[in-house]
């Protein structure tokens, strides 16, 4: 009996020590990088969400310049509404899996190049026609774009892969400006080929070691 | 004549009574008969594709990969996955039950974790590691003792020993449970205070018109209100902070978990969770404590309700266990079970054919895509248009937190006109322009200013004062040059009504 009050003391003081780590280290951002168990005990329900909203497409070319959709035939899994599953893959952890998952899973042409591409467009066209009528007072002309962010083997290894729409476009909006575009110019990384600290540290040790005056290298 | 000392108790006493005060486990019951039984419905929704999520035949992508730490857990072949996975379905419906409680979650609450973590992209969430957190304590908990199979059996057992008072344990599972919820709400007020544009009702916004959860229909109508977001979140947070400082105030709780179970309902119907909401309220009931059972069975007595009757199906099934032959333990019989839903559920997999290769006599076909479509999807780098850079364009009168809180056409002399236009980030810096227009399309006034990265709204004012008079206009806007949009607004009331303006100086 003693022994089962002193694993339920044991049990209690590890789970609220747990939890208390889980959100000091999620105020103060710190030692949850690379650390899986932190998602256990990190509440973070609330994370930030986009303007543009975003869809996955899958297209495959074949040698012949046939193009096929890149989507289960047997019915793609919605895991919590309209949208697949494929579109939830945030971090880009799944798409290569995807690609070989279903390529391999259907009959087709050899297949050459798959590519992976973003659809998005403005939440504000999320909204059914009768509230846009209400809210916006003009015609609902509703506008994707889609954005090229790998190229892939029929296996679903990057052949090419680019920033996502939402980086490219942070990064559009950083580049464009002329003072910044001269500063980066000026910028130009510079190798000194004719000074290296590192070089000459190796040298210096290679001297005291040998009975030679060490590399001549004219 | 002897003096009376109260002792105020000292922290560690206060401490220990606080985990462990003997109750009769029901708060913790109830929770056992709950939350496993919402935790299984998306489980269930994914038993047909065990095989494409969890095994070697599928893609299955693990959390630890998220962080990049490999893939530490074995992904079995998928017989062997489909014959798990129905023994996790399996072995919570029993700690529902209460069939062999313990023996149920300590083999279900591990299968429900596993199989979470497999699949980081569309099985695992927070609301799934709550419920693998409540599925470990109950393993360690004594919920089975009421209310449950293993209660029956038992009774029965002990025959006329059997005592009619219910058994009493320590509190801490409960405690634990209630504890887990202050941290996931505090956490969460962290979160939202470190979010940016969660105070002015963007991020709100932009959530509720996601299409990513179930359909939200009441969520797409508050995103156009601002003032009720900012309203909304505001009580959000205030009542996340508090709730560990309020849990267990006598009428405190009351009210907390009050405000609790309505914002759940409403993340239900204006964010579109299902799942989660359920998950939090059926922990709610940790909180419940003896005194509170107490108090509803006597409300259920008085008002005759036939409480008898949600015993019925655990009695029905200890019946149904207790015909089976004397040498087979109930042990036994629970495995047996477990057994033949594992064989059922690979043979089920087998028979359902997701692939489709033996109803279609081979592999199904990738569908082919117009080569116009393809290649309009492969090689499109259309610049945003201008007006998409821009969520909303409205006059009002009146600002709450920066952001317009009413919407006009029509202003009298005096009166002051707020253009506001709301801007979807990321988005470079703008110069954006506000016009008047007259009904014979002449531009009265024009002003713009510059709209930083940054910035998610920028407003115009304008005073109607004495320049303009009654009758109908537009207010324009404008970014590079271009028109986005434009609303209409009609000034009313009489010019020599308004008070003569002052000369002007010059000197």
């Amino acid at each position: 009996m003693r022994l089962k009050r002193w694993a339920s003391v044991l049990f209690v003081t590890c789970y609220i020590l747990s939890l208390t780590w889980g959100t000091a280290a999620h105020a103060l951002k710190v030692g949850l990088c690379g650390n899986t168990l932190s998602y256990l005990v990190v509440w973070d329900m609330f994370c930030g969400w986009q303007a543009y909203d975003n869809r996955t497409h899958i297209v495959a070319e074949d040698a012949t310049g046939n193009y096929f959709e890149v989507r289960e035939p047997w019915g793609a899994f919605k895991p919590f509404s309209n949208v697949d599953r494929v579109s939830y893959d945030v971090s880009s952890s799944l798409i290569a899996r995807h690609i070989n998952h279903v390529i391999s899973h259907t009959s087709h042409p050899d297949i050459d190049r798959v590519y992976v591409v973003q659809e998005i467009w403005p939440k504000q066209f999320n909204v059914p026609a009768h509230l846009w009528s209400y809210n916006f007072h003009e015609p609902m002309e509703k506008v994707s774009y889609f954005h090229l962010t790998a190229i892939c083997t029929a296996k679903g290894s990057s052949i090419e892969s680019y920033p996502d729409w939402f980086n490219r476009q942070t990064l559009l909006t950083i580049s464009d400006n002329p003072r910044l575009q001269q500063a980066s110019r000026e910028a130009t990384p510079y190798y000194n080929t004719f000074f290296n600290p590192a070089a000459n540290n190796i040298q210096n040790r290679f001297q005291a070691t040998s009975d030679s005056h060490g590399l001549n290298t004219n | 004549m002897k003096s009376m000392e109260t002792k105020s108790p000292g922290l560690f006493s206060s401490i220990r009574e606080f985990f462990f005060a003997e109750q009769a486990p029901y708060g913790i019951a109830l929770v056992r008969m709950f939350l496993p039984a919402v935790a299984l419905v998306p489980m269930i929704r994914r038993f047909g594709r065990v095989r494409e999520l969890f095994s070697t035949d599928g893609a299955s992508v693990q959390i630890f990969e998220l962080f990049g730490q490999g893939t530490p857990l074995p992904v079995l072949p998928p017989s062997f996955a489909v014959a798990l996975y129905g023994i996790m379905i399996f072995a919570l419906i029993c700690g529902v039950l209460g069939f062999r409680t313990r023996l149920a979650f300590l083999i279900g609450a591990p299968l429900y974790t596993y199989f979470n973590l497999l699949d980081a992209v569309s099985t695992m969430t927070k609301y799934s590691v709550i419920a693998a957190h409540i599925l470990l304590i109950l393993a360690v908990s004594e919920c089975h003792l009421v209310w449950s199979i293993d209660a029956v059996l038992k009774r029965w057992k002990d025959g006329r020993e059997a005592s009619a008072i219910p058994p009493l344990v320590p509190v801490w599972p409960a405690r634990l449970i209630q504890i887990l919820f202050c941290f996931i709400y505090f956490g969460a007020a962290i979160t939202k205070i470190q979010s940016h544009a969660f105070f002015s009702g963007e991020q709100l916004r932009y959530w509720m018109l996601s299409n990513w959860n179930y359909a939200n229909p009441v969520g797409e109508i508050m995103a156009t209100s601002t003032p009720l977001l900012l309203i909304s979140g505001y009580i959000t947070v205030v009542w996340e902070i508090s709730f560990p400082f309020l849990a267990w105030r006598p009428t405190g709780r009351y009210f907390t978990l009050g405000i609790g179970v309505l914002f759940h309902f409403m993340t239900w119907i204006s964010l579109g969770l299902w799942i989660f909401p359920l998950i939090c309220i059926s922990c709610y009931l940790a909180f419940l404590m003896e005194r509170d059972i107490v108090a509803i069975r006597r409300f259920m007595h008085r008002m005759r309700l036939p409480s008898s009757l949600l015993g019925f199906p655990r009695f029905a099934i200890a019946r149904a266990i207790e015909m089976r032959p004397a040498a087979v333990s109930v042990s036994m019989v629970w495995l047996a079970l477990a057994t033949l839903v594992a064989v059922g559920s690979a043979e089920a997999d087998y028979r359902f054919d997701l692939y489709g290769i033996r109803a279609n006599d081979g592999m199904m076909p990738l569908k082919k895509l117009d080569r116009e479509v393809a290649l309009a999807m492969i090689n499109n780098s259309r610049p945003l248009r201008e007006k998409d850079k821009f969520f909303s364009f409205d006059i009002g009168s009146m600002l709450v937190g920066g952001q317009l809180a009413n919407r006009k056409a029509e202003y009298g002399y005096e009166e002051t006109i707020i253009a506001q236009c709301n801007i979807n980030p990321p988005h470079e810096d703008l110069w954006v322009e506000c016009a008047i227009e007259d009904s014979d399309a002449r531009i009265l006034d024009s002003w713009g200013q510059f709209v930083t990265r940054d910035s998610l709204w920028a407003n115009f004012t304008y005073q109607t004062g004495s320049k303009m008079a009654p009758g109908d206009y537009w207010m324009i806007l404008k970014s590079s040059g271009k028109e986005i949009s434009r609303r209409p607004f009609r000034l009313t009331g009489d010019l020599g009504s308004l008070p003569p303006v002052a000369p002007l100086l010059t000197n």
